[in-house]
């Protein structure tokens, strides 16, 4: 029998582990790596092998092009998995890999560049006539007439954002609500603009009122074929990083999805995009849909597609690598067979800001039971490293409503424990007790606007019983440890003469 | 053996009584805190000890002493932090006396300063920033334990600081 093939995961943690599981049941050879800090990590001890890439800072371990590669020909990889984050997105490792007579799991080099630049993106997006968050595509002249503003704030529509070109962290910005603020409006926001920046220049951007985000992942094969999916839920997000993501989305319709779905498609061909990749919208209130970005990768929300439609995205990713057919039903990938909730737990106290508590992890219980998944990368006996992000695990449920999906989520964060570090699991339990999220009336801007309005208040205070439980817990602990130490003596007299009967007995 | 339990603003007198089996693994307790007697059924477990009491209820629980010489105690819904015997150690370790009501916050890892909020001497309010640490690409803002007054702040901004490392001193 020939030896299978081999591929070389470019990544840690959970999305390490993933990709592994993918490559086993494909019959395909795993080469893990590992920084200093990573030695004992669960993708080390699942891999085939693992090999050392250098001190613990990504820097000078996963983010190093030149030792990737290296490892991959020394292990005799023909495949290389960039998992997400780190070397996932950029575009010198694909070209790295390919110039190495590798295999890249993921789109080319080329598109990676296209999509990866937020303009070039946009201007894609315009090109293939999909409809992007409208506003001046230049800037305006200093010298345009009050008439010429109206026409093109008009044009633009209500509410909107008077933005300096140059811009940024909120100077030179103004929100218009109607005509009769505009000119106003645009003079302060060239006197900022000219302060902060030294330049005056703004432009008109439609200010999306409470807009959600959804996402369309798509497969694209190298012979032409696109499958788009089933939307993501990407709503819940604090300070623009994604907490929760769902699949199928509340806020939209059969219609809307397939013309989602259609555009995303529609974007995706036009680039020649091949593997696995997500596209971005902004969603108001009426289902008006904006495409936002491209992110060239899998993405960390990935299973919640993989749960609604029983497609294993990871696997897909490497038989496209390998120049099989995207052989997949377009109904079947557009169609979510109930619903999935994901929820990203990491290793963070969230009534200290969320700030992040690495540290050793004495011990892990995982939620079980029907219909329950949880990706992980960190195990009992593991220290989070403080050097990458800090997420522990991504928990996953499926059932038939979002009704019950919520009742499973809260059942298995109950049962879920961390022992050793503080975790975002309080923070989560509180989630799903607000009535926003039971009802699924919630948009970007939800999370942020709750979590400042509760101004740092512990997620849960323990009740009275609760300092009881603790109080016995902490004092028969202590008592344990002294009975401990003092049978400390005798029980390793014990031990001895015990080992020296069985000696005798095997004699 | 009787151990004063210090959680939050409280502080319990709690007495443990081995009865019958009770011994190194678990047991049978009587515990008494503040007089009340409470019967418990204690079993150590791959996450901690799981406790019974004689009403039905099963406690699973994790208490974890911290470097510091606090207890991290985690209960199915809620962490919580309690510090035993605190007049106890404070008689053993003189050093710690002195630090009796002062409140040491530190660096929970390794990074660097980015900005100190707050001087020697300035009235701080319970949850009030005092400095901020980046730290895995993240800016982190550590807050007052307590409101009260800035007796010290060792840390400058830019400094580079391991986990543990004294940042300011709170009264």
């Amino acid at each position: 029998m020939p030896s299978p093939l081999k591929v070389l995961i470019a990544n840690r943690g959970e999305i390490a582990v993933r990709v592994i599981r993918a490559c086993r049941e494909l019959g395909l050879g795993t080469v893990a790596i590992y920084s200093e800090c990573d030695r004992a990590a669960l993708h080390v001890r699942l891999a085939d092998e693992a090999w050392p890439i250098g001190p613990s800072p990504a820097a000078e371990s996963y983010l190093r092009i030149d030792k990737m590669v290296a490892v991959a020909r020394q292990a005799g990889a023909s495949l290389v998995h960039p998992g997400y984050g780190f070397l996932a997105e950029n575009g010198a490792f694909a070209e790295a890999c390919l110039a190495a007579g590798l295999t890249f799991v993921g789109p080319t080099p080329q598109a990676i560049a296209r999509m990866g630049s937020k303009t070039a993106a946009r201007q894609a997006a315009i090109a293939a006539g999909v409809p992007v968050v409208p506003g001046t595509e230049s800037p305006l002249p200093d010298d345009a007439s009050e008439a010429v503003l109206a026409a093109e704030a008009a044009r633009i529509g209500f509410p909107l954002v008077v933005k300096a070109v140059s811009g940024g962290g909120g100077k030179g910005m103004r929100t218009v609500d109607g005509p009769a603020d505009l000119a106003a409006a645009v003079r302060v926001a060239r006197s900022e603009a000219k302060a902060a920046f030294g330049d005056s220049a703004v432009y008109f951007e439609r200010r999306l009122v409470a807009p959600r985000h959804i996402e369309i992942q798509l497969l694209g094969d190298e012979h032409g074929t696109v499958v788009p999916f089933v939307e993501r839920e990407c709503s819940i997000q604090r300070r623009h990083q994604k907490v929760v993501e769902e699949s199928p989305s509340r806020a939209i319709g059969d219609e809307t999805r397939r013309a989602m779905a259609e555009c995303a498609a529609k974007v995706a061909r036009s680039v020649g995009y091949t593997n696995a990749g997500t596209i971005e919208f902004l969603v108001d209130r009426d289902e008006r849909f904006y495409f936002l970005e491209m992110n060239t990768r899998l993405q960390v929300e990935h299973p919640v597609t993989e749960m609604v439609t029983g497609v294993d995205l990871v696997a897909w990713q490497l038989r496209i690598a390998r120049g099989e057919r995207l052989t997949l039903s377009h109904a079947r990938a557009l169609t979510p067979r109930a619903h999935a909730i994901e929820c990203r737990v990491y290793a963070e106290d969230p009534d200290r800001g969320f700030l992040p508590s690495p540290g050793l992890v004495r011990a892990i219980n995982v939620p079980g039971g029907p219909w329950v998944r949880d990706d992980r990368g960190v195990t009992a006996g593991f220290e989070i490293p403080v050097f990458y992000d800090s997420m522990i695990s991504k928990l996953v449920v499926w059932d038939d409503t979002r009704e019950a999906a919520v009742r499973r989520l809260t059942r298995a964060l109950d049962e879920y424990r961390v022992v050793g570090v503080r975790t975002t699991l309080p923070f989560f339990r509180w989630l799903v007790e607000q009535p926003e999220f039971r009802e699924g009336r919630f948009d970007t801007t939800y999370l942020d606007r709750v979590l400042a309005e509760r101004q740092g208040r512990p997620f849960r205070d323990p009740s009275p019983a609760d300092e009881t439980y603790a109080s016995v817990a902490v004092s028969v602990a202590a008592w344990l440890r002294a009975h401990r130490a003092a049978a400390g003596a005798t029980t390793d007299e014990a031990s001895a003469w015990r080992r020296a009967a069985r000696r005798e007995a095997l004699q | 053996m009787t151990f004063e339990i210090e959680i939050g603003p409280r502080t319990r007198t709690v007495s443990i009584e081995g009865l019958g089996a009770a011994g190194p693994s678990g047991g049978q307790f009587r515990a008494t805190i503040d007089g009340e007697p409470h019967e418990v059924s204690v079993r150590s477990t791959d996450l901690g000890l799981s406790l019974v009491f004689a009403d039905g209820r099963s406690i699973d629980v994790a208490a974890t002493e911290t470097a510091s010489g606090e207890w991290f105690v985690q209960l199915p819904h809620v962490d919580l932090t309690a510090v035993v015997d605190r007049r106890r150690r404070e008689r053993v370790r003189p050093g710690v006396a002195a630090a009796a009501g002062l409140q040491r916050v530190t660096a929970p890892m390794p990074g660097r300063v980015v900005r100190v909020l707050v001087k020697v001497g300035d009235l701080v309010e319970v949850r009030q920033p005092l400095v901020v640490i980046e730290a895995m690409k993240m800016e982190n803002e550590l807050t007052s334990p307590k409101a009260g007054t800035v007796k010290e702040v060792p840390a400058s901004e830019g400094q580079s600081v391991e986990a543990g490392r004294l940042l300011v001193v709170v009264e």
